[in-house]
């Protein structure tokens, strides 16, 4: 996990609480409460869905939940706002295919 | 080989896509819309729509505030059905009532 | 339904000095921000400001954001973050949400600092995770501590170029160039200066042909640009970035004004289409006023600025503890003078006479500068 632990003007990062989510079944750590999306890039995963027409990847683009491309499924929830959606200890995270595992499989 | 040009990130709309549409006739944001689908996602055009004006702009060789700001209606972003239904219990008791 | 004599949607620097100025002259006030932290633009900033003692002048963008929000607190500005205004109807009522709680709001007036959003380019390879907005850069670095890549192209030389370009720096990253399309930087001076003693490159002239890369952004494919803007194609240049971020201008947000019957009107300098306003701050909607980048896209001391003169026109507006009409007045006379003050300069001036065509023509849509 990179956080800039130590940056000229911010200072000392200040002590935070780790919490451990899975990523694709893959357990790993963020900081408590801050974007899901901070979490990934500081673990460097960059690709957080694959669009409904034509497959393509998708990550962080707007940064303040304006854009929808960072949107990823949360604990059986698809369409998050990774970006303005606070990490929570045992989060469930899975890359989104599409509009979503349940439309994608045409379980409706 | 090019990747593709994505003008509307939300519903993948591609220049080329837009390019054909004004070939057909469009010449404004919401005959682009309509045809193609770009402005009509999540983001409501927030995003491309500049991006198609200025595209409608060098098409049509006409200034670019001619296509702005295109239709704007409620809500503003996307709001769920259930939070309109809850607008009347919202309001609670009127101060005037 | 909960009645106040003053809405404030948006709470950076324009909603917050707003919100403060009502409130100190008895409004009932309430400021409404859609994210969980308010301060708007602010808090991403870790450069300290210059300018006068009144715009905090040497003081972190950040640090001012906490002054606000204490003066705001102090005042009993009712304060509901995490709330999206989605709705502005024409008796009064504002429509929001905060999660899954609906709400209903009345207002005597109405003051919009609903800011400004990122711009963006179109190029083959432009959806590419790795492809992100300037602001999305801020706000990772400087609020989350974390670098959203490795080695980053930046494209646009304006003051948001220029100051994302340094705090990247500051972060450790790597700055391959400092794209832009122009033939000259469009920043201030002073950032240009900054960004080139910290030995980034800035190449002219030059644009984004397109990104390259599997799943994720790996090189970036620029290109000079001729005289009337075209592409030169054997000028071709292949930088291994694996970021590029998009500093290409704001535009001002301007959905709940045009829906409240605001007129807009059109001025590249002030950032596209904004809404029609008086040197008062008033719009076409004798209930509405705007403030900060909404109202054109500027700076956050004027924005500070022009969110206290709102205020103050609304309470003008709204009739209420008439004693203090002429401290009122005083005040926004004052304000009006440290907003000539804050428009010197090349770029200021610009922005000052752009304000003024705004006034003299009037609410016309087909208006340009």
């Amino acid at each position: 996990m990179a956080y800039i632990k130590n940056h000229p003007i911010l200072g000392t990062m200040e002590k935070k609480r780790y919490v451990t989510v899975t990523v694709d079944g893959r357990n790993i750590q963020g900081i408590e409460g801050e974007p899901i999306a901070a979490a990934l890039l500081a673990n460097g995963i960059r690709v957080f869905r694959y669009t409904q027409k034509f497959k393509e990847p998708r990550g962080l683009f707007c940064g303040i939940g304006q854009c929808t491309d960072c949107l990823m499924e949360v604990d059986g929830v698809p369409n998050v706002k990774t970006c303005v959606t606070p990490l929570k200890e045992g989060m469930i995270i899975k890359t989104q295919r599409g509009f979503g595992e349940e439309l994608t499989n045409g379980k409706l | 080989m090019s990747r593709r040009e994505i003008v509307c990130r939300c519903e993948e709309v591609t220049k080329e896509e837009i390019l054909w549409a004004l070939r057909a006739g469009d010449a404004s944001l919401e005959a682009v819309k309509k045809r193609t689908r770009a402005g009509m996602g999540y983001c409501q055009g927030r995003t491309c729509k500049r991006l198609i004006a200025k595209i409608l702009s060098e098409y049509y060789n006409l200034p670019v505030d001619r296509f702005l700001p295109g239709s704007i209606r409620y809500p503003v972003g996307p709001v769920t059905l259930q939070i309109i239904a809850d607008l009347d219990a919202s309001g609670g008791k009127d101060d005037e009532d | 339904m909960e009645n106040y004599d003053v809405i404030v949607v948006g709470g950076g620097p324009a909603g917050l000095g707003a919100a403060i100025e009502a409130a100190k002259f008895g409004a009932k006030t309430l400021l409404l921000d859609e994210n969980m932290k308010p301060g708007g633009q602010l808090f991403k900033q870790i450069h300290k400001f210059f300018g006068s003692k009144e715009h905090y002048a040497g003081i972190r963008g950040y640090k001012i954001g906490e002054k606000l929000l204490q003066e705001a607190a102090d005042l009993h500005v009712t304060l509901k973050l995490n709330t999206r205004v989605w709705g502005i109807f024409p008796d009064g009522v504002v429509t929001a949400y905060c999660e899954k709680q609906s709400m209903k709001f009345r207002a005597e007036m109405l003051i919009l600092a609903t800011g400004a959003s990122e711009n963006v380019l179109s190029f083959p390879g432009c959806s590419l995770p790795g492809v992100i907005t300037a602001g999305a850069a801020q706000t990772m670095v400087n609020l989350y501590r974390v670098l959203p890549g490795r080695r980053f192209v930046v494209v646009g030389s304006g003051n948001v170029g220029l100051i994302v370009t340094y705090q990247l720096k500051q972060a450790g990253a790597d700055i391959l160039a400092v794209v832009e399309a122009l033939p000259q930087v469009t920043g201030y001076g002073v950032h240009a200066a900054k960004v080139k003693r910290a030995g980034v490159k800035i190449l002219l002239g030059h644009t984004v042909k397109e990104a390259r890369g599997k799943k994720e952004l790996e090189q970036v494919v620029l290109c000079k640009l001729g005289k009337n803007m075209e592409l030169l194609k054997e000028s071709e240049l292949i930088l291994e970035a694996d970021t590029v971020c998009l500093a290409v201008g704001l535009s001002p947000r301007v959905e709940l004004a045009a829906l409240s019957g605001c007129r807009l009107v059109y001025s590249p300098v002030l950032g596209g289409m904004l809404p029609w306003h008086d040197e008062n701050m008033c719009t076409t909607n004798p209930r509405i006023l705007v403030a900060g980048d909404l109202a054109g896209v500027e700076e956050a001391s004027t924005a500070l600025e022009e969110g206290r003169l709102a205020g103050l026109a609304a309470v003008r507006k709204l009739g209420i503890n008439l004693k203090f009409a002429a401290e009122l007045e005083r005040e926004m006379g004052q304000i009006k003078a440290r907003l000539n003050k804050l428009r010197q300069g090349p770029y200021g001036a610009k922005r000052q006479l752009a304000k003024k065509e705004l006034l003299s023509k009037g609410p016309v849509k087909e208006f340009c500068l």
